[in-house]
């Protein structure tokens, strides 16, 4: 075995060669952490969104919320069955609410659809990471609705005290909210009664209630369904929230395509430059195989040198990677048509991908040049 | 041209070291045309001479929110207007979700003169129009499923509680959706529907393109003070707006294509510099021989740009082949219609890869030709 001590003393010897090499692997090893990132804060807020103990009741058929409409005797039927958790007041926790998608305009010009939910005092009470930032709660019957703080800072008109047009009519911002990590993050709340007679639409589109067991919710969920005076669909939060990561399908197609691509360049640039290191070598080479050392352990040598430079690669976009773990974006969420903010999420796990594939890089760009150094003919080279 | 052969020499001289360089400049360039075409084409749909005199109307606080149909008739006496026709989107499932296509119920008295861009024989035509369970479909749809004129098919009710049963009475081809879509009688759905009377959008046909803005205007104004105020706008402003709801994504793509430029031109950089190195004497040579240090300049500059331009050439033409065979349609059920690499794209590509071999070159190449003779000759590589 050749000493790893020479393959990193060539790196240095080469330093501006590895480091303009390393530095393009890295670009592409950035790039698709990034995009890995994106991707999967995009499929987290979905899946983050909801736990098994909440239902969402949905018209049969439906597929979202805001497609949904259902009257008043389907609420009235649910509210009371067993199983459904009752708060301090012995009060079941059921929440009829309507979802409407409302037109506006993001701050960089472009249109968007945003959910605007009226729900009562419950469905602040179902919703266990709802926080109040700034200003005060919306009451019923006033026209005051409450905006997340992702909303109010991408779009216009939105800030605490402005006024929002709903149906020509004026809402009154009163206060910014947020519910970390989730669909709920990117939405308007308001009274339900004042959505309902502004819309002129006095139907629920969702009921959300909380099951005291994950057995229970089970059985509520069957006993909904089975009831065929209503026509409702139940699901629990989670499995809800679930169906909607289709909205990153476009995204991971596209990650894949790049990542592919850009990998293939990278090995024919690692490639390239092995092979210039390789044919500037060859006294070396020879010298160590007439010291002793086999083809097998150049072989190696030569490997493990394109795959630490792979990996130096790998490490600096990895680095410039996590420079986007945070950041905040806004896209549509192809189910509801409307808006879904979503932050970047950099994972350990996406770290360990993004490395891996710069040494898969780095390992298949040098084998050629690896196989071409070990089958040097001693020889010719040491005659030169 | 006795340059350009020394030129040519030059670089099949490493034959191995050529290949590679234009290889992974031809990979990143195809990457980068299509990422460029992916953009055109969000913010380009495809658009016919019909389809600039047609204007879609819907509710003005979101799409979601319906229409009464009863509109339709105030809008058809506005100065301007040749014909109406509601829709409503229907959203049936063909047998799987994944199976995804759009499918629109429509207001038929005037659809075909609202989309005359539709081909079909007019026995066709005759046969939707007079059977209220039947359906056009487009032709790429249709192959996608392998369906015949005549054919039953059962569309399951998602977003209204019916399923459809129809049977295609005709086969389009052409419009702006690229014959990826299949209509079916609103009156169907209404009746189903216990006369609800209600659609999502309603389009219009203006007479002439002058007509269009007023027309667009004039509806807006008859509605805004009514239960069901409208916005009028064309239909490309309409598609875009779904693009613009992507969002980020089209400064993602940017960035991507930026950032991978700068990788190429650093590649590049990194191949020049290490051949000019290998060649010092070589260029000695040359020196000793006449060339003047211009001369020697112009080229390895020349050897850089003949290796980006190729590259760059072969991924742009390379991109173009494959987009042109395959059918963009069919796997993105829809989503993405068209995919034609333009001139443009095809241009701008040439135009990194000439700036690729430009400023990867520059520096080395000046150093080396101003290195003395001496020096040159006496350096061991």
């Amino acid at each position: 075995m050749i000493p790893i001590k020479y393959n990193y003393r060539s790196i240095l010897i080469r330093r501006m060669g590895t480091a303009m090499t390393a530095i393009g692997i890295g670009i592409t090893v950035a790039i698709v952490v990034v995009m890995l990132a994106m991707i999967h804060g995009l499929d987290m807020t979905f899946v983050e969104s909801g736990d098994n103990l909440h239902l969402v009741v949905i018209r049969e058929g439906s597929l979202n919320e805001v497609n949904s409409y259902f009257e008043r005797p389907a609420y009235d039927a649910i509210r009371f069955l067993e199983g459904i958790r009752r708060d301090s007041e012995d009060e079941p926790m059921v929440v009829g609410e309507l979802t409407i998608g409302l037109n506006v305009i993001r701050k960089s010009g472009s249109e968007s659809n945003v959910i605007i939910r009226g729900t009562a005092p419950m469905g602040i009470a179902l919703r266990p990471g709802f926080k109040l930032l700034e200003g005060k709660m919306f009451q019923d019957g006033l026209r005051e609705v409450l905006v997340t703080r992702s909303i109010s800072e991408r779009f216009q008109g939105m800030a605490l005290g402005d006024t929002l047009i709903v149906y020509d009519q004026p809402f009154k911002i009163v206060g910014l909210f947020e519910v970390p990590d989730g669909v709920y993050d990117s939405e308007i709340w308001c009274g339900y009664n004042d959505l309902a007679q502004v819309s002129t639409r006095p139907i629920f589109s969702s009921l959300l209630l909380l099951a005291e067991t994950e057995e229970v919710a089970r059985n509520l969920i069957d006993r909904i369904e089975d009831d065929e005076r209503i026509q409702l669909n139940a699901f629990t939060q989670k499995a809800y929230f679930a169906e909607q990561t289709t909205s990153s399908i476009g995204l991971k197609a596209l990650a894949v395509f790049v990542a592919v691509v850009m990998g293939i360049g990278s090995c024919f640039a690692i490639m390239n430059m092995m092979y210039g290191s390789v044919m500037a070598r060859q006294q070396e080479v020879a010298t160590l195989r007439a010291l002793g050392f086999r083809r097998g352990s150049i072989l190696l040598s030569f490997l493990l040198e394109s795959g630490l430079m792979g990996l130096i690669g790998g490490v600096a976009g990895c680095a410039i990677g996590l420079l986007f773990n945070g950041y905040s974006a806004g896209t549509s969420n192809l189910s509801s048509f409307s808006e879904v903010v979503f932050n970047f999420k950099v994972t350990p796990e996406i770290i360990l991908q993004g490395l891996a594939f710069s040494l898969l890089m780095g390992l298949i760009g040098g084998f050629l040049p690896a196989r071409r150094a070990s089958s040097v003919k001693l020889i010719d080279v040491l005659r030169q | 041209m006795k340059f350009l052969r020394l030129l040519v020499k030059n670089l099949t001289r490493n034959k191995r070291r050529s290949i590679l360089t234009i290889s992974s400049i031809a990979v990143s360039l195809f990457l980068v045309a299509t990422l460029e075409t992916l953009m055109t084409e969000l913010k380009n749909p495809p658009e016919t001479p019909d389809s600039a005199l047609r204007l879609i109307c819907r509710h003005k606080v979101s799409l979601f929110n319906a229409l009464p149909k009863a509109h339709e008739d105030k809008i058809r006496a506005i100065e301007g207007v040749e014909a109406v026709s509601g829709q409503l989107w229907f959203g049936g499932v063909y047998k799987d979700p994944a199976n995804f296509f759009a499918n629109f119920t429509v207001v038929v008295d005037e659809f075909f003169k609202v989309y005359p861009d539709l081909q079909l024989t007019d026995a066709e035509k005759e046969e939707f129009l007079a059977d209220r369970t039947g359906a056009i479909v487009g032709n790429a749809l249709a192959d996608r499923f392998g369906w015949k004129r005549g054919d039953i098919i059962t569309l399951q009710g998602t977003l209204w509680p019916v399923d459809a049963e129809l049977k295609i009475r005709g086969i389009y081809s052409g419009g702006s959706d690229l014959g990826t879509s299949l209509y079916l009688h609103w009156d169907y759905l209404n009746e189903l529907m216990n006369d609800f009377g209600m659609v999502g959008t309603i389009s219009v046909r203006a007479r002439s393109a002058d007509d269009v803005p007023r027309v667009a205007a004039a509806i807006d104004e008859i509605f805004r003070n009514s239960s069901s105020p409208t916005k009028t706008e064309t239909e490309k402003a309409f598609v875009l707006s779904f693009v613009s709801m992507l969002g980020d994504v089209q400064l993602l793509i940017t960035s991507i294509v930026s950032v991978v430029t700068f990788a190429i031109i650093l590649v590049a950089a990194n191949t020049m510099a290490m051949s000019i190195r290998e060649r010092v004497r070589e260029i000695g040579v040359l020196k000793a021989l006449g060339f003047r240090a211009r001369q020697v300049m112009f080229l390895l500059v020349g050897e850089a740009l003949m290796l980006s331009l190729t590259g760059a050439l072969l991924g742009a033409f390379a991109a173009r082949l494959l987009y042109s065979s395959i059918n963009m349609a069919a796997i993105t059920a829809g989503f993405i219609q068209r995919f034609y690499v333009t001139p443009g794209t095809l241009l701008l590509c040439a135009g990194i890869g000439l700036m690729t071999g430009l400023i990867s070159s520059a520096v080395p190449a000046w150093q080396a030709s101003r290195l003395p003779v001496v020096d040159a000759l006496r350096r061991v590589v």
